[in-house]
């Protein structure tokens, strides 16, 4: 006994990164991947936590001076930082992750013989939601890799509940027959998103509103390019934060703040997209294996949330999105996080909204303001057991431990999430 | 000159990582060493629409637009059997080869 916990010591000790690459190797070893396969893999998602970590590290640098200065010019109470993606860095270097991923197949694959779901969950990238959910509470509860998993495969069996629901609708509007989306915070969005649509075809007046995602498009595509919304939603927050600083130094400081933005938004996914590179290939055979025991069952395959983004009305409805989100985080009081990071995973809503509102702009736009309303609360609720996670990864301490708090809407914010974090909080 | 496959996804990070695999993977295989196969994301897609090289996007999801290059369906390296697969990289291949 003193001995494994010698072993297990040692490699919480590593850090993520050497966690996640001997991970995944002994992962791709169980899966037959063969050694060089395996080996590549561990090291390329070692390496995107990395990436991602630094990137990280770069706007905590350059947006929390700044959120800090509008607090104390303005007293505008905005200062947690909002990471979003960085918390699928929490969700592959947490160091319950292979104990998640393992036990979330068994329990698919059960429930799948036993008929409680249809949902065949062979998209091992998307259990990321869950993994991160199962870091949170594997904070909350002290250290506890038990709590953290159960939690997780908790949250990850409801997903494949609702993606039962939804399924079908999926399939039809984007001409995809057999697939199903369990993934997080997006199917909570379509069933979010059923009642309210329901709702909003009973008014006159916004019943048969409309706009032209095409025309939309056309003007204000260039803000749902990730590069240049970040740069202009970091010097609006630079023209606040440093708007009366005397001469160059402030609009040096504001432009400079621009830039850090934009690379966030343009490479915190790319560092994400290496954290998959490594591990979908390493997960491919558990998909083709799965799906040839089950061939004769009719079940939904489970694919990633990006195949929903297909149809025009889930850009144009996203760039109306942003700039009202942000000021609505700005307006609503108790809400301590402006969204920039965030509103990457505004697309992925409305990829899941609208096939319910048949490709409508207006109604889109509506459902998701509301939707986004409770993942303000919760991210803000959840902020301490969020930095906390980070901490207990070895991650920014120094910055931690001077006050800094992070934030974020997917998974911080997660409606779901939020309920399970307060759930398995009772066990700490 | 080479030949540039682009294979698109919504958010260029996980769907399209499973068919870029699968297809460098056949490339390989085939002995097709002019071929190069890129992920990207389905908004970038205009910048390699004038490429020269450009000869196929695979997609992976449903486009509501039309191309002049030929577009194949990439659900199948999400969901289909291998023999579904199969199929659709020898679509690939012929493409290819013709081109």
């Amino acid at each position: 006994m003193g001995f494994l916990s010698t072993i297990v010591n040692w490699l919480l000790g590593l850090g993520s990164s050497l966690l996640v690459m001997i991970v995944l190797i002994i992962l791709g070893l169980i899966f037959r991947v063969g050694f060089a396969k395996a080996l590549r893999g561990g090291i390329t998602t070692g390496v995107g936590l990395a990436g991602l970590f630094l990137v990280v590290n770069l706007i905590i640098n350059a947006l929390q001076p700044a959120v800090a200065e509008m607090a104390t010019r303005f007293g505008i109470s905005k200062t947690f930082v909002d990471v979003n993606w960085a918390d699928a860095g929490i969700a592959w270097g947490w160091p319950g992750v292979a104990a998640l991923i393992v036990t979330l197949l068994i329990v698919n694959v059960l429930m799948v013989v036993l008929k409680l779901t249809k949902t065949l969950w062979t998209d091992v990238w998307s259990y990321w939601h869950g993994s991160a959910l199962a870091g949170f509470v594997w904070a909350l509860t002290g250290g506890s890799i038990f709590w953290g998993v159960t939690a997780g495969v908790l949250y990850l069996v409801l997903g494949s509940l609702m993606s039962d629901l939804t399924a079908k609708k999926y399939q039809e509007f984007n001409d995809m027959p057999g697939i199903g989306v369990p993934c997080g915070t997006t199917v909570q969005a379509s069933l979010f998103a059923m009642p309210v649509v329901w709702l909003l075809d009973r008014i006159p007046g916004i019943k048969d509103w409309d706009a032209s995602p095409e025309g939309i498009k056309k003007r204000f595509g260039i803000v749902g390019e990730p590069g240049v919304l970040g740069f202009i939603l970091g010097v609006i927050i630079g023209i606040f934060a440093y708007g009366t600083t005397s001469g160059d130094l402030g609009l040096t400081k504001i432009l400079g703040l621009g830039m850090n933005v934009a690379v966030m938004m343009m490479v915190l996914p790319r560092m994400v997209s290496i954290i998959a590179e490594g591990i979908v290939p390493i997960t491919m055979s558990i998909v083709q294996y799965m799906r040839e025991r089950f061939k004769d069952r009719e079940l939904y395959v489970a694919v990633d949330c990006a195949v929903l983004l297909g149809h025009p009305a889930v850009m144009a409805s996203s760039v109306i999105l942003f700039p009202l989100l942000v000021l609505l985080a700005a307006v609503l009081p108790g809400v301590q996080m402006l969204p920039i990071a965030s509103l990457a995973v505004v697309p992925f809503w409305a990829g899941a909204v609208v096939p319910y509102t048949k490709g409508n702009v207006v109604k889109t736009v509506i459902v998701l303001l509301l939707y986004a309303i409770p993942f303000m609360y919760f991210s803000t609720l959840t902020v301490d057991a969020h930095t906390a996670t980070f901490q207990m990864m070895g991650q920014y301490g120094d910055q931690i431990s001077q006050g800094l708090k992070l934030a974020s809407w997917d998974m911080g914010g997660d409606i779901l999430g939020f309920f399970i974090q307060k759930l398995f909080g009772l066990f700490g | 000159m080479g030949k540039l496959i682009v294979v698109a996804c919504g958010a260029g990070i996980n769907t399209s990582t499973i068919a870029e695999d699968s297809i460098r993977e056949r490339m390989v295989k085939e002995g097709f060493a002019d071929v190069e196969v890129k992920r990207i994301l389905m908004a970038d897609i205009e910048g390699f629409l004038t490429r020269t090289d450009l000869v196929m996007i695979v997609s992976m999801m449903k486009i509501f637009r039309t191309f002049n290059v030929p577009v194949i369906q990439g659900m199948p390296f999400l969901i289909g059997s291998q023999a579904e697969k199969d199929v659709l990289l020898d679509k690939i291949v012929d493409v290819v080869k013709k081109v």
